[in-house]
């Protein structure tokens, strides 16, 4: 099969899938290491063991290697995609917490620090995360991270409209109790919350 | 005109809402005057804009693990040949299950798992000298690079947007065209030839489908009285 120009991401994605679906082991290997570092950040939300979340990666896309003939042109090849690893991770996640608890960003193992950001902004976020309910952080995630609308996220979580509405509102307010002083300006922060 | 406590209240609720995704430029034209409108007027509003800024841009600060994307793609590779091969699906053993407790029957798995992995490595390692090799092919084009074929554009189209890719090229395929670019936000594909099968051959093969909402030829028309 010819590729078709890549002009674009999303045509580049939709060309690959083409082909993916056709059998071309080469283009689920371009569009795997197109997405890994996006699905690596985004799933590091559920767990921060790196083994854990290059699993769920993998897992994902043995599902975009079986089903690819089976997507609908109409969507978007990312929102599918992320809304797989979405899916697997949170069905991950659920039996790691029975076997052993849940995860916390406090086991994230040694991280660069970028030395442009504020580090107690830096130290507040990551805390206040760590503490908001695993739906509502991925949508934060899915939102500032990520950059999707507000109807990608509730494709990708399968939820309606509302209940992302819902997540995203629940996270901000926990995050401003977590987080007072951002609206204050880092002059008026306390030493350490949490 | 004026507004009721409760539209008020209503309008404040509505608007509030959408500030995360007026944080992330993702909102409409309307929707982002409406709150743009809305925060002019609205200091709750206003200060909430500026605490989700800060968060956005604090989370997108936030360091990133060092991933290790061709390691993983090994894996991958591996599972892709065991389910290919049509053998027992033997998974790469990952850290992750590794690093699972020990179980009664390790120690009798080890040595038939240890098979299994030379096994699969040497497929492996045969597979990655392949795409290694395709790595290091150069994605760039020089001024000096033979010039690209013309895209060959010759027909545009638009399909339902529940038809899935497969049977896109199911159609295609017999049309005997191929798509060089698309599809667009309004769902436009453009689509060259793979055949010597006229232009208006393949538009009358395209248009028999249901599901070819669109199909136009972007050529010129043939002069009239002749035949294409």
């Amino acid at each position: 099969m010819t590729l078709p120009a890549k002009n674009s991401p999303k045509e580049r994605d939709n060309a690959l899938l083409v082909a993916i679906a056709a059998g071309d082991r080469r283009a689920l290997e371009e569009l795997y290491l197109s997405y890994h570092r996006r699905l690596a950040r985004f799933l590091s939300r559920f767990t921060p063991r790196y083994e854990n979340v290059e699993e769920i990666i993998n897992d994902t896309f043995m599902v975009v290697w079986q089903n690819a003939k089976n997507f609908r042109s109409a969507s978007q090849v990312s929102t599918w995609i992320i809304g797989i690893a979405y899916r697997t991770a949170l069905k991950s996640f659920r039996r790691q917490k029975n076997h052993a608890g849940t995860g916390s960003l406090e086991d994230y193992p040694e991280q660069t620090v970028d030395p442009t950001l504020d580090a107690e902004i830096h130290d507040w976020l990551k805390h206040g995360l760590s503490r908001l309910p695993m739906e509502q952080r991925l949508t934060l995630e899915l939102a500032y991270h990520m950059g999707h609308s507000l109807e990608e996220i509730a494709a990708i979580t399968e939820c309606p409209v509302g209940t992302v509405k819902a997540r995203m509102f629940h996270a901000r307010e926990k995050l401003r109790q977590y987080l007072p002083t951002l609206s204050g300006g880092p002059s008026e922060m306390p030493a350490r919350i949490g | 005109m004026t507004h009721s406590r409760s539209e008020l209240s209503a309008e404040h609720q509505e608007v509030s809402a959408l500030i995360p995704w007026y944080v992330n430029e993702t909102l409409d034209e309307p929707a982002r005057k409406r709150v743009d409108a809305h925060v002019d007027a609205c200091a709750i509003c206003r200060d909430d804009l500026a605490v989700q800024r800060r968060i956005c841009e604090g989370i997108h600060a936030q360091p990133a693990l060092d991933y290790m994307p061709v390691a993983s793609l090994k894996r991958l590779q591996a599972r892709l040949d065991a389910l290919q091969s049509g053998s027992v699906p033997v998974q790469a053993p990952s850290p992750a299950q590794q690093n699972r407790g020990a179980v009664p029957w390790r120690g009798w798995m080890a040595a038939s798992v240890a098979a299994v992995a030379v096994a699969v490595g040497l497929v492996i390692v045969d597979r990655w000298a392949q795409f290694d090799a395709r790595l290091t092919q150069p994605k760039y084009r020089t001024v000096t690079s033979a010039a690209p074929r013309p895209q060959g554009e010759v027909i545009r189209a638009v399909f339902a947007p529940t038809i899935t890719l497969v049977e896109l090229q199911s159609i295609l395929d017999e049309a005997q065209l191929r798509i060089v670019s698309g599809p667009t936000e309004a769902g436009v594909y453009s689509l060259a030839s793979n055949s010597a099968l006229t232009v208006r051959a393949s538009l009358a093969l395209l248009r028999q489908h249901p599901t070819v909402r669109f199909a136009e030829g972007t050529l010129p028309e043939p002069e009239s009285g002749k035949s294409p």
